[in-house]
């Protein structure tokens, strides 16, 4: 298991490294008059939070492994209550996944450079709850469907979709000038939270869908429902006839 | 132990019943467990004993009825329900973490074993299961014996009020069988409450206090193992050779005893005598055959195992088995 996640990490790391350096050099002078010199740099803090979404949901994979091995049995037997549970498995998740990305982060913050250094304290508090939100968020989703396949089709789908409708790639305004439904989708997007929060945390503030404060709020709400969920779809679906 | 009107039922089920699709795996059960008894459960492949512990140790929830484990209902208070028991699942649930060490001390740690306390009963017990040695190897690498070893060491080491083990000794070798049935028992004795789900009739039969036998999701009988070896019918065996040949009045009054269900002449001198409650009987065929002067050269006596009374009773409907035991229990 371990060796899986030395293999993603290393996967993920070229990954990045090809999307700053190709990708991100290239693209970003290929960008809209107001969008030049500040493009790399949006460019770059956008894709942190990428990674640290599918970094985190990563822990879905687990879920089935253990599943397999019947652990989950073994799990919902110990003297914990069910909330403990998920929250111990989200938070171990989103912990994980910011040990894995803290490299690539310090990476980010070496090219986008650093002004405000408590705004970049309030930003990462705020990513590590986004990380336990998305980890719970994977817990959820596999605990629901109870089969590989077709939670492996899902997130790839689900990542697409949330990736592209939220400000990781480009600014809201844009958005909302090739759609206002997009532009709906990608407001309540947590996705969209993480990357305003990031680069305002970092200084870049130019294109900020939002104030902080209300993406703290969003992040913070993303966070409480997924460990919510969480516990009521462990129950249902762990308790109602085991894993088949 | 059994029938003591002053132990406590410490697990009551009313009806407890899991449904899987249309499988009823346990079916309306309706069982009491006694305070610091180690309770035998059997029953044949699929008769609802793994189910059962599941739903007593709140890990999925019954379809329909309820139990209560110490005073709690585990459909209302599943978390104080977790807090007083323990499991040792019949597969060994150890693979997501590293080394038998590691799965041990994370379960104690989670029990809250305070950190020395901690150390040292992991240490023991690694000991006691003979997996000191092995404890940094990677579970991935253990034989199938040596994770169930690990396994019923995570109940060992957690000591709760009541614990569940399911097959515990299935695949472990004959030394570390006893060395664990030993275990077993000085964990009852320290007050703790056992249930043993077990196909190992043997095993049942040295353990358990009393036992219960499942068949298709009911409870067919449950008592002690003496007392349901006495219930079948000409379950002991007596056979005796005597010096002279045996007369038909000798055999007739024997015939007319109510404990002996059959008389076989494997030859005039050599008798074969199926009957029950064969302690208090053999005294009395010796008093039959001396009274007529006839001389018993020897008696070779034979009991049914429990293996005897799991064939006979799950050959049985439930309403069959408990017709039997009614009767059994008047003729006693
Ligand atoms: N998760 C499940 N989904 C569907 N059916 C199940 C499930 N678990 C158990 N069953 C069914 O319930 C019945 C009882 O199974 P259970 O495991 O309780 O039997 P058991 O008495 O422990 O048997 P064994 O001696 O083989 O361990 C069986 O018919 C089994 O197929
Ligand atoms: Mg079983």
């Amino acid at each position: 298991m371990f060796l899986r996640y030395k293999f993603l990490i290393v996967m993920r790391a070229i990954w990045f490294i090809a999307q700053v350096s190709f990708f991100g050099l290239i693209v970003s002078r290929l960008v809209v008059f107001e969008l030049k010199g500040i493009y790399f740099q949006y460019y770059v803090a956008g894709i942190i939070i990428m990674m640290l979404y599918s970094v985190s949901v990563f822990i879905g994979y687990d879920i089935f492994e253990e599943a397999e091995h019947g652990v989950f049995e073994y799990l919902l037997s110990l003297p914990v209550s069910r909330k403990e549970l998920v929250l111990g498995r989200s938070i171990g998740g989103g912990i994980r996944s910011f040990i894995f990305v803290g490299p690539l982060i310090a990476i980010a913050l070496a090219i986008v450079g650093v002004t405000q250094i408590m705004n970049l304290v309030i930003a990462l508090s705020a990513l590590f709850l986004f990380a336990f939100g998305a980890s719970g968020m994977s817990i959820t989703i596999a605990v629901a469907l109870k089969s590989g396949d077709r939670f492996d089709i899902l997130m790839g789908v689900l990542n697409a979709l949330i990736i592209r409708l939220s400000t990781v790639m480009y600014p809201q305004v844009f958005i909302e000038d090739a759609s206002n439904v997009y532009a709906g989708i990608a407001n309540f997007n947590p996705v969209t939270f993480a990357s305003d929060l990031f680069r305002w945390g970092v200084g870049i503030e130019q294109y900020l869908t939002m104030t902080p404060l209300l993406a703290i709020l969003g992040i913070v709400a993303f966070f409480f429902v997924f460990t919510f969920v969480g516990v009521t779809v462990y129950e249902r679906r762990l308790e109602g006839g085991g894993w088949k | 132990m059994s029938g003591d009107a002053d132990l406590v039922a410490i697990i009551r089920t009313v009806d407890l019943t899991k449904r899987f699709e249309d499988v009823a795996a346990v079916d309306n059960l309706n069982l009491s467990i006694e305070d610091g008894e180690i309770f035998g459960l059997l029953g044949p492949n699929g008769a609802g004993k793994t189910t059962t512990v599941l739903m007593l140790s709140t890990v999925i929830k019954p379809t329909n009825g309820t139990a209560f484990v110490g005073d709690f209902d585990v459909r209302k208070n599943p978390n104080d329900v977790r807090k007083l028991i323990g499991i040792c699942f019949q597969e060994p649930k150890l693979l997501w973490v590293s080394t038998p060490w590691d799965v041990l001390n994370w379960h104690a740690k989670v029990c809250g074993l305070a950190t020395e306390e901690r150390k040292r009963r992991v240490k023991q017990v690694l000991n006691d299961v003979n997996m000191w040695e092995a404890r940094r190897k990677s579970v991935h690498g253990l034989s199938g014996g040596m994770r169930k070893r690990v396994e019923i060491a995570k109940v060992l080491i957690q000591r709760p009020k009541i614990a569940f083990v399911d097959e515990p000794t299935a695949q472990i070798d004959v030394i570390g069988k006893h060395k664990i049935w030993n275990m077993i028992r000085q964990l009852r004795d320290e007050g703790s409450t056992i249930i043993l789900a077990t196909n190992e009739l043997y095993e049942a039969d040295v353990l358990s206090d009393r036992v219960g036998i499942m068949h298709k999701g009911g409870l067919l009988v449950c008592d002690t193992p003496r007392t349901l070896k006495d219930s079948i019918p000409g379950g002991d065996i007596v056979e005796i050779h005597l010096e002279k040949e045996a007369t038909d009045k000798v055999l007739e009054e024997l015939k007319s005893l109510k404990e002996i269900s059959d008389i076989a002449e494997i030859n005039p001198k050599s008798l074969r005598v199926y009957l029950n409650n064969v302690e208090e009987v053999v005294p009395q065929i010796m008093k039959a055959f001396l009274k007529r002067n006839l001389p018993i050269l020897s008696i070779k006596m034979s009991e049914p195992s429990l293996d005897d009374v799991f064939v006979h009773y799950t050959g049985l409907t439930i309403e069959e088995a408990q017709q039997k035991m009614i009767k059994g229990e008047a003729d006693g």
